[in-house]
């Protein structure tokens, strides 16, 4: 269980007297092996909130427990997902696969066990010895995520993992991610812009707004699962459009009280 | 915080879920050419401009010297020096003074990269550290190095070390200055990835930090080996009895034209030399700066 406690964090201007007030006094709770989307326009916090939850910003107030125990630094309980991937050039998909494991001090052979397990997750088993700049997007945020699941975590924390992708791939991953969520139903926090990809792949949605950040509506999303299986049918379903037009709205509010898009 | 950054290139990897022989990005079909066009195209064009310039070069030197429109006694001739080179060589009094060049450029130059890379490591990674070293080596490069061989030959003495010193001195500042220039262009979301995986200070300098500034390290000690050569040449004017340097004044005192030029060929030769190999190793260390060249 993640809980966020009274979570408020305030960024210094270039001039280093005022503060962006990138959240203010946010708690909710995330239960175990569900399946939750941080959605919002750009400026919100929820990407703020999620290296906040990793543990990579210290917030200004309030505090994060997991499983109880305070937050104060990256563990590997927690895993991250990046954007724009984030991938070492230098080394090959495998060797960057292999780093967070080398950073905790894994010993070799186990090391490769593990490499091989989680690149075969992810179907790049023949693309082990190539270098990011070799592969496709959508193949290096395999990586990314490979990378991710290597260390083991209880909760995968996803920031915009598919946003730097085109629209076809985009889908592709979100299937495959529904899918390898099935198979073992780890704690996800995903972070997304996309109306569409966060009632597709959640359990739950909370909508963050704007100046200051905070949380403006938390939705329950019951769909069926299986999602992955048979995709279209839930697009298309009757409930998936409800929802995603309730969202549209609420998000249309939040945007229409932005000082400029 | 969220906002999207450049978008990237159209994917190419096969939209089925399992790519089995999906192609690399960069394997696009090639039109239809023979081996040899392709390497006239890659190479062969530019390596016949280059080659017919040095010979035209070497060629004009040695035709005006045979009609004498030169004379040889002050431009020599390139057939003259090939014979210098040629006649020292075959008696083997050409090495000693290799030898000591070579020593003293190995060892300047050695210290120079041992100490400006952990320097210029500290320096991008520490404010701190920064902000006290700045002053000094600002005011170090912009005064001319040459000018403490006086100082350096009184405080360490006419033999191998004020000679060593100079070199370091003269190249060690670009190994600091390049790589501080190579840990700042280090992508700060590589170093926050490797923070959220627990790495720590060390394993961020030596596991993200330092492969990234391996290209600008590099680059610095290109300029470096060229700073290193004309530092021995100086240092071997004064106070020494063996060295390409003191082979060059000692021949320019005597009007030995061919051999001060046989000086300056070794000296050339050793600068491109490790030049190709330092471009050949950061090819070999750093293939993904490559990645449009190729």
């Amino acid at each position: 269980m993640i809980e966020v406690r009274g979570i408020s964090h305030g960024y210094l201007a270039a001039d280093g007297l005022s503060q962006f007030q990138a959240l203010k006094d946010v708690s909710l709770t995330i239960e175990n092996g569900t399946f939750v989307s941080f959605l919002g326009p750009s400026g919100c916090g929820k990407t703020t909130l999620l290296r906040i939850i990793n543990g990579l910003i210290k917030p200004t107030q309030g505090e994060i427990r997991i499983e109880g125990a305070r937050v104060d630094g990256p563990k590997p309980d927690r895993a991250m997902v990046f954007q724009e991937f984030n991938l070492l050039p230098w080394r090959t998909a495998r060797g960057n696969v292999e780093f967070p494991l080398e950073v905790q001090g894994v010993g070799k052979a186990e090391r490769d066990r593990v490499v091989s397990r989680v690149l075969a997750q992810v179907s790049l088993e023949k693309f082990g010895n190539f270098y990011p700049h070799q592969l496709s997007g959508g193949m290096k945020q395999r990586v990314g995520l490979a990378r991710a699941l290597g260390v083991g975590p209880a909760y995968l924390l996803m920031d915009e993992p598919f946003g730097a992708l085109d629209p076809q791939i985009r889908e592709m991953m979100q299937l495959e991610l529904m899918k390898l969520w099935d198979s073992d139903r780890k704690t996800v926090v995903f972070v997304t812009h996309s109306v569409d990809e966060a009632v597709f792949l959640s359990d739950r949605v909370i909508m963050f707004g704007t100046s200051p950040g905070r949380v403006v509506a938390d939705l329950a999303i019951d769909l069926p699962r299986p999602r992955w299986t048979d995709d279209e049918a839930i697009k298309t379903s009757a409930k998936f459009i409800q929802y995603r037009n309730d969202i549209w709205r609420l998000l249309k509010h939040q945007l229409s009280s932005m000082p400029a898009i | 915080m969220s906002e999207r950054a450049a978008p990237t290139p159209i994917d190419q990897a096969p939209i089925d879920r399992a790519p089995t022989d999906a192609a690399p990005t960069d394997a696009a079909p090639k039109p239809p050419r023979s081996a040899l066009a392709r390497w006239w195209d890659r190479r062969g064009f530019v390596n016949c401009l280059r080659w017919g310039a040095i010979i035209a070069f070497l060629g004009a030197w040695e035709g005006s010297s045979l009609a004498g429109w030169l004379d040889p006694l002050f431009a020599s001739s390139p057939s003259l020096i090939v014979e210098k080179l040629w006649s020292m060589i075959a008696d083997g009094s050409i090495w000693p003074h290799v030898l000591a060049s070579a020593n003293i450029a190995a060892l300047g130059f050695g210290l120079s990269v041992l100490v400006g890379v952990p320097m210029g490591l500290a320096m991008g990674r520490s404010v701190a550290i920064r902000s006290t070293l700045e002053p000094f080596t600002t005011a170090l490069n912009a005064s001319p190095q040459v000018a403490f061989l006086p100082l350096l030959i009184i405080w360490l003495g006419i033999g191998i070390a004020s000679k060593v010193a100079l070199v370091f001195l003269g190249s060690f500042l670009i190994m600091v200055i390049n790589t501080e220039a190579g840990v700042a262009q280090v992508d700060r979301r590589l170093i926050e990835t490797a923070r959220s995986f627990m790495a720590n200070e060390r394993q961020i300098m030596l596991k993200v930090i330092l492969p990234s500034s391996l290209p600008y390290i590099i680059a610095g000690m290109r300029l470096g080996i060229g700073r290193t050569l004309v530092m021995v040449v100086v240092a071997e004017i004064y106070a020494a009895t063996k060295g390409l340097g003191y082979l060059i004044f000692q021949a320019g005192g005597l009007y030995d034209t061919a051999q001060v030029f046989v000086g300056v060929v070794i000296l050339a030769a050793a600068g491109i030399a490790l030049n190709s190999f330092l471009r050949w190793l950061e090819k070999r260390l750093a293939p993904w700066q490559h990645v449009q060249a190729d």
